[in-house]
């Protein structure tokens, strides 16, 4: 056997900007090639894949339930049946999925997921009334869906135009129309919202928070499931790959109306009418992103790790307590309790995934951490898509020849990955494929 | 049953040592089963000692030097030889599957058990040293080959420690029998009646407070404690604390209640002072430490001190309550050591610092931490465990004798509550430690012992009167002082030792007797 040629090198490009000195340079010049904050690997990809797919059946539930909450339950003063979104809803056709979409981004079917249907049935015991299985717990876990969204209501301040429409008398004058139609012949509602009108308000403002992100995630569920689809046809040849497919996603729903309508009756009162002319980009997913991936709130229950370790800052903007930042091992105690969530992606993932953790750490026992772990993986990827968005949308491309253009981008890079040069970020864990 | 039958409780574990060295070094399971076997028989034998009471058993074997095989089981005797077997099968349990040169390590323990079964069974005092001496050797070869990174150390002084109270020992008993004007008679019941001059019982009593309270050990002879107790295998330790040291207390109950009990009486008051200073001396170093094992050898330190403000105390009460604190602080202690044995075993440390977060679900050790949280709070004398009676019956009986001491040993209880929270908080709660967090769960059968001691623990703080029930008649007949509050119910045996008067060093102190204790016939 003849030994093998080396090829010829290849010409040496000089660079036409130094190198980066960033702390995270090497997560730098990979935005910069086009790149993810997450290492490009087969097993990054085939983690972040999976567990899109597992992410998206309860998150086609919770876009179903928060539109219903925010359209039909409203100001419910007893809302105990708020997690049993009606089969209207179940059956709403997704606008983003389905052969009666505009814009199909899921080659699927535009009602709630097969594999969705299939555990509001059964759950993980056995088949039983629908109360039953809430009362047992053994459901979707709505509850962190509406912890999302009252870290994007209490955050406020996250650009977009939104949240200071809130406090517009166009708003008020809408609400105010809503909240009468809905009380409308209950005289004790009435009279306490004529004493405590704000407080009814503030109420209206939440549900409008409720629209907002069941609209954004509306467009979320069928890019994953489409993404699963075509990972599982060998559709992505890397993470650059899955992240591109996002950023194209981002820019194609980038204009989508978000708008919160209620339903009295048969009447539509339009609370935030889609001639506002919010759009999921500014409105929804930016706020999102910014509320929930980065900064949330500290555990909220009684025994909070965060406070007893001095770690709660003054400043709300200062906040990171995100998915980017938590601690995914002391399950519940960080950031928006990823735990409810992983629970929720238990019961979806695919089989591939299963086997991948089998093979690690305690194998079938501690799934949950692992999922989390490659949760936290997919959102930096995620994470990464929008930045790239934000690049597109407010800089330069990546191929520009102007050195100025190149170091502005540079710059805005930089000025992202500053964001986790913070100890609690998980940036530097997710380059190892050893955190588990 | 037959007398024999007390040297079958020698013979099982003996045999059993000679025969390990017929299995194949390459098997440690299969020598641990064998080794774990012998002492459990040796339990279901005592079990069975302790429904059908045997006769003593007596064969010459030197009667020119007094020395007589002289072995029986009585109320005070044989809850400690349960005890002992139990503990040592627990040992054996612990001990990792894949232990290194196997069949030295258990014929070692072994023979530690062999040593002190022997000792509680010994009704002739030298018997009693020569068992009593017996157990230094192997447990020293234990800490100095499978011990810590400073295992020489604390091996060498453990030994010193040992030597200093075996000789000790030794010449108290050899007084005991040459200054006896009744003549040389080694054995339990003639030295029960032993006429010795005051001088001469103050010094034995001295030197086998040396002896016991090094064995025990009480402050200020505590030196070899916490290094060995440090350095010690686990299966070590956990036999050191549970059960080797309760040599000390049994030898300070019968040797010095029993035999010598107008020096005891005379000496209580700075007995009783010592207890206290162990106790609170204990507790305030267990708060201050940073690794597990340094703190509870300090934790059981100041365990030990309310054992002995109890035997100073030697009401009915506080001998039931010495005897009870005995039992129960020898499975608490071993639990605690087991449970640390497991969280080292997995995380390779048991720096208090470098744990955090063993109580998660999914990535700690949450079955061993919560055995330890319950062996903390049993330490702690939580009710509904076994350290509760105890402590209740040790406080309740020393009160009326010492009240300063009960007082103080009171707050050092209290105290147990700070170092054991301040541990549980700091290993059991917080964050997880991603990086450190790399372990795999323990097995069930690696926490069988630990799960045995835990139902053991909550089974006598449910049911305190299998604590107690063991020695009422022994302890009530050895008090020296009456308790004078307590009503006559059936379920309490008071006092039935006649109010006496005893000669003190400094003159004659008188024993007040109660007007509701019930005199003997």
């Amino acid at each position: 056997m003849s030994p093998a040629i080396a090829p010829p090198p290849a010409p040496v490009q000089a660079p036409l900007i130094p190198p980066s000195e960033h702390r995270w340079a090497e997560v730098v010049h990979r935005l910069e090639a086009g790149g993810s904050m997450l290492p490009d690997t087969p097993e990054n990809l085939m983690q972040i894949i999976g567990i899109y797919k597992a992410y998206a059946v309860p998150m086609d539930f919770y876009w179903r339930d928060l539109l219903y909450i925010a359209e039909r339950v409203f100001l419910n003063p007893l809302p105990a049946f708020k997690y049993f979104p009606s089969q209207e809803y179940l059956d709403r056709p997704n606008a983003y999925a389905g052969e009666q979409s505009q814009l199909p981004i899921w080659r699927g079917g535009e009602k709630a997921h097969p594999e969705l249907l299939e555990f509001m049935a059964k759950g993980e015991t056995v088949a039983m009334p629908k109360l039953l299985h809430h009362l047992w717990h053994d459901r979707i876990n709505m509850e962190f869906a509406e912890a999302c969204m009252q870290a994007m209501l209490w955050h406020q301040d996250l650009g977009g135009r939104f949240n200071d429409y809130l406090a517009s008398e166009a708003y008020r004058a809408n609400a105010d129309r809503a909240i009468r139609a809905y009380f409308k012949g209950n005289p004790l509602m009435l009279g306490l919202y004529k004493l405590f009108p704000e407080m009814f308000l503030e109420q209206v403002k939440q549900l409008s928070y409720y629209a907002n992100l069941g609209l954004f995630w509306e467009v979320m569920a069928p890019v994953f499931f489409e993404m699963s689809d075509l990972f599982d046809e060998g559709g992505f040849k890397g993470v650059p790959d899955a992240m591109d497919f996002l950023v194209n996603g981002i820019f194609a729903v980038a204009g989508r109306p978000i708008y919160h309508h209620v339903y009295v009756g048969e009447e539509c009162i339009e609370v935030i009418p889609k001639s506002e002319g919010f759009t999921w980009l500014y409105e929804a997913a930016l706020p999102y992103v910014e509320a929930v991936f980065y900064r949330t709130s500290p555990f909220r229950g009684t025994k909070s790790y965060n406070a007893q370790a001095g770690q709660i800052p003054t400043e709300q903007a200062d906040f990171h307590y995100g998915i980017l930042y938590a601690d995914v091992f002391p399950v519940g105690s960080a950031g928006i309790p990823p735990t409810l969530l992983m629970q929720d992606m238990l019961h979806f993932l695919p089989p591939y995934l299963q086997e991948l953790y089998a093979q690690h750490k305690r194998g079938e026992d501690d799934q949950l951490i692992q999922l989390g772990v490659t949760f936290q993986r997919s959102m930096y990827n995620v994470t990464s898509a929008v930045i790239q968005a934000l690049r597109c949308a407010l800089l330069y491309p990546l191929d520009d020849t102007d050195p100025e253009h190149l170091l502005a981008n540079r710059r805005f890079f930089e000025a992202q990955l500053d964001r986790f040069l913070r100890p609690e970020a998980r940036l530097g864990a997710i380059q190892s494929q050893d955190y588990r | 049953m037959t007398p024999y039958t007390l040297l079958l409780l020698l013979a099982l574990p003996l045999l059993a040592g000679l025969a390990l060295s017929f299995l194949p070094a390459g098997s440690p399971q299969r020598v641990r089963s064998l080794a774990a076997l012998a002492t459990a028989s040796q339990l279901a034998v005592a079990l069975l000692c302790w429904r059908q009471p045997p006769a003593d058993l007596q064969l010459a074997w030197l009667p020119k030097l007094g020395l007589e095989l002289d072995l029986g089981l009585d109320g005070l005797s044989l809850p400690l030889v349960l005890l002992t077997a139990l503990l040592s099968t627990m040992a054996m349990l612990s001990a990792p599957a894949d232990q290194s040169r196997p069949r030295l390590f258990y014929a070692l323990l072994l023979a530690t058990n062999v040593g002190v079964v022997g000792a509680f069974l010994a009704r002739n005092a030298l018997l009693f040293v020569l068992a009593f001496e017996l157990v230094l050797i192997p447990t020293t070869l234990l800490v100095a080959i499978w011990g810590g990174p400073r295992r020489a150390g604390a091996a060498i002084r453990f030994l010193l420690y040992g030597a200093v109270s075996g000789l000790s020992l030794l010449a108290g008993v050899l007084a005991l029998g040459w200054f006896n004007a009744n003549g040389l008679d080694f054995s339990f019941s003639g030295l029960a009646q032993a006429d010795l001059a005051p001088r001469a019982q103050a010094w034995i009593l001295a030197l086998l407070l040396l002896a016991f309270g090094l064995k025990l050990p009480i402050v200020p002879l505590h030196g070899w404690q916490p290094l060995t107790y440090g350095q010690a295998p686990t299966p070590v330790v956990m036999l050191l604390g549970g059960a080797v040291s309760k040599l000390g207390a049994y030898g300070l109950l019968r040797f010095g209640v029993g035999f010598l009990p107008d020096t005891w009486a005379a000496w209580s008051p700075w007995i009783a002072a010592a207890g206290a200073v162990s106790a609170v001396y204990g507790a305030l170093n267990a708060i201050a430490q940073s690794d597990m094992r340094r703190l509870m050898a300090y934790s059981s330190l100041g365990h030990m001190g309310l054992l002995v403000l109890a035997l100073a105390a030697a009401t009915p009460l506080a001998l039931q309550g010495a005897v009870a604190q005995i039992l129960a602080h020898g499975l608490i202690v071993a639990l605690l050591f087991a449970c640390v044995g497991l969280i080292e075993r997995r995380t390779g440390t048991t720096e208090i610092a470098e744990l955090s977060g063993l109580l998660n679900p999914l990535r700690g050790l949450p079955v061993s931490a919560a055995m330890l949280l319950l062996a903390l709070m049993a330490a702690a004398g939580i009710p509904g465990l076994a350290g509760f009676p105890a402590e209740l019956l040790v406080f309740e009986g020393s009160w009326t004798a010492f009240p300063r001491a009960t007082l103080v040993c009171l707050v050092a209880s209290g105290l147990t509550a700070v170092y054991a929270v301040r541990l549980f908080n700091r290993v059991g709660f917080g964050r997880l430690d991603n990086d450190r967090a790399d372990w795999q769960p323990t097995r069930w059968a690696e926490r069988l012992p630990a799960l045995a001691l835990t139902l053991l623990v909550i089974g006598f703080g449910l049911w305190p009167n299998a604590l107690v029930g063991w020695s009422a008649t022994e302890t009530d007949a050895m008090a020296l002082r009456s308790q004078p509050f307590l009503a006559v119910s059936p379920s309490v045996t008071v006092a039935t030792a006649p109010p006496r008067t005893v000669q003190g060093l400094s003159g004659t102190i008188a024993l007040i007797p109660s007007p509701l204790a019930v005199p003997s016939s």
